[in-house]
């Protein structure tokens, strides 16, 4: 059979991605239903078997024989004070003060207020009072005993910076060998001192530097894994919950908890 | 655009839909979703009123618990209502060993039924475990109080249930 000579034209044909697009649209609804956007997770308590929940129990074991082993370590948390304690003898307390970020939410302005017992929050642009369930994080920064902040620098991932001995620094020179608070102490010899951060030392990651020394100080004891938080009646849940999360941090996770008596 | 005759040029053709855009925002919605996809699904549940703290642990509950959620107003156990957290407000601080009467009763009648499942086949052992769920703006005081009730009715292996805080 004869054909007509066809002329051969060149024509551009778009790659056809329907079935792609169909894949997809089964997809994303699919994924979306399984997407999980808060993880709810727990904290385990590993409270010993023999020691129970019962504070009659509790009460019997501390301070009582610094002669053994032990190192019955405590973290003590109060209204403005935390302190450490362990072998019966209690570390300098460390002194904070109260800091609340709320996260407004009709207007989605998020501020941070310094807390005063018994005061009041008001939104700074419309002197609404704020609630509770607003309130994001409760920050702690050490302050002296007369009240003043006190500053330390933080690398550019947010950690603690301290010298050999495990002080915090608040200046460091180029050339200098610091510790960057991790587990373990990462070594860091400064090659600009501009790209460290001076800012309000946390109340957290001055406890977990002196658990980290506390640590590898007291690496035989029988306990070295455990910690006993004691707080008062009036702190709040939030408090007790990061301060766990820096004991376990600091690696003691077998996570004990106690009340102190007024 | 006119001809030199005055009519417009009625162009037919067809014109191919654009998808190349639409395909690269699919992707990056697809990658979004893929990481924030869990198999599992969520096993704890929580009130609307719950605003659980915010923490670094990454462990995720694996098996099914008693769960005790503690409100602002009502605490709760297995998500049924069981007495208005005021009333664990209203006891005393300072005592020794605080029992709250009503969540003992609740959380001894559970752990008779799981130790009654046990006998029967059903479950394997009683793990005494107990999850607790607590509005991060409770005093110590009431969490201490719903512990000790927990520790004194038997379920001595507490969780905390927080919220993972984001990367």
């Amino acid at each position: 059979m004869h054909t007509a000579p066809r002329t051969v034209t060149m024509k551009s044909v778009d790659m056809d991605l329907k079935p792609f697009m169909n894949l997809m649209v089964v997809l994303i609804p699919m994924l979306l239903l399984s997407a999980e956007f808060s993880r709810v997770t727990v904290i385990d308590l590993k409270l010993p078997p023999d020691r129970g929940s019962t504070p009659s129990r509790l009460q019997k074991t501390p301070f009582s024989s610094p002669a053994t082993d032990k190192l019955n370590l405590t973290a003590l948390i109060t209204d403005s004070t935390v302190t450490l304690g362990a072998k019966g003898g209690f570390l300098p307390t460390v002194r904070y003060r109260e800091y609340h970020r709320y996260t407004a939410r009709d207007d989605h302005n998020s501020f941070t207020v310094e807390y005063h017992p018994g005061s009041t929050v008001t939104h700074p642009a419309s002197g609404r009072t704020m609630s509770d369930q607003e309130r994001q994080d409760i920050l702690l920064y050490t302050c002296d005993d007369k009240g003043a902040l006190e500053h330390r620098l933080y690398t550019p991932y947010g950690e603690l910076v301290t010298d050999t001995e495990g002080n915090a620094l608040a200046a460091v020179a180029r050339g200098d060998s610091v510790y960057a608070l991790s587990f373990p102490r990462r070594l860091i010899v400064v090659t600009d001192p501009q790209e460290y951060d001076l800012r309000p030392m946390s109340v957290y990651d001055a406890l977990h530097n002196r658990l980290m020394k506390i640590k590898e100080r007291y690496q035989d004891a029988s306990d070295r894994d455990a910690i006993i938080i004691a707080a008062e009646n009036s702190v709040v849940y939030d408090k007790i919950i990061q301060l766990m999360d820096t004991a376990r941090k600091a690696q003691f996770p077998e996570i004990s908890i106690s009340k102190v008596r007024s | 655009m006119k001809t030199p005759h005055g009519r417009s040029a009625v162009q037919r053709c067809a014109v191919p839909l654009q998808v190349t855009s639409m395909m690269d925002m699919f992707t990056i919605i697809l990658v979004f979703l893929l990481k924030s996809f869990s198999a599992e699904g969520s096993i704890l549940t929580n009130a609307d009123n719950l605003a659980l703290p915010n923490s670094d642990s990454m462990k995720k509950p694996i098996a099914v618990n008693l769960q005790i959620a503690v409100t602002n107003d009502m605490v709760l156990v297995d998500n049924l209502p069981l007495l208005p957290t005021a009333d664990i407000k209203k006891m005393s601080p300072d005592e020794s060993n605080p029992v709250i009467p009503k969540l003992y009763d609740k959380l001894h009648t559970c752990l008779k039924l799981e130790e009654e499942m046990v006998k029967s086949g059903a479950l394997n052992a009683t793990d005494r475990k107990v999850v607790i769920q607590i509005d991060k703006n409770m005093e110590f005081d009431v969490l201490y109080k719903v512990m000790n009730t927990c520790g004194t009715a038997g379920y001595t292996a507490m969780n905390f249930a927080v919220m993972q805080r984001e990367e």
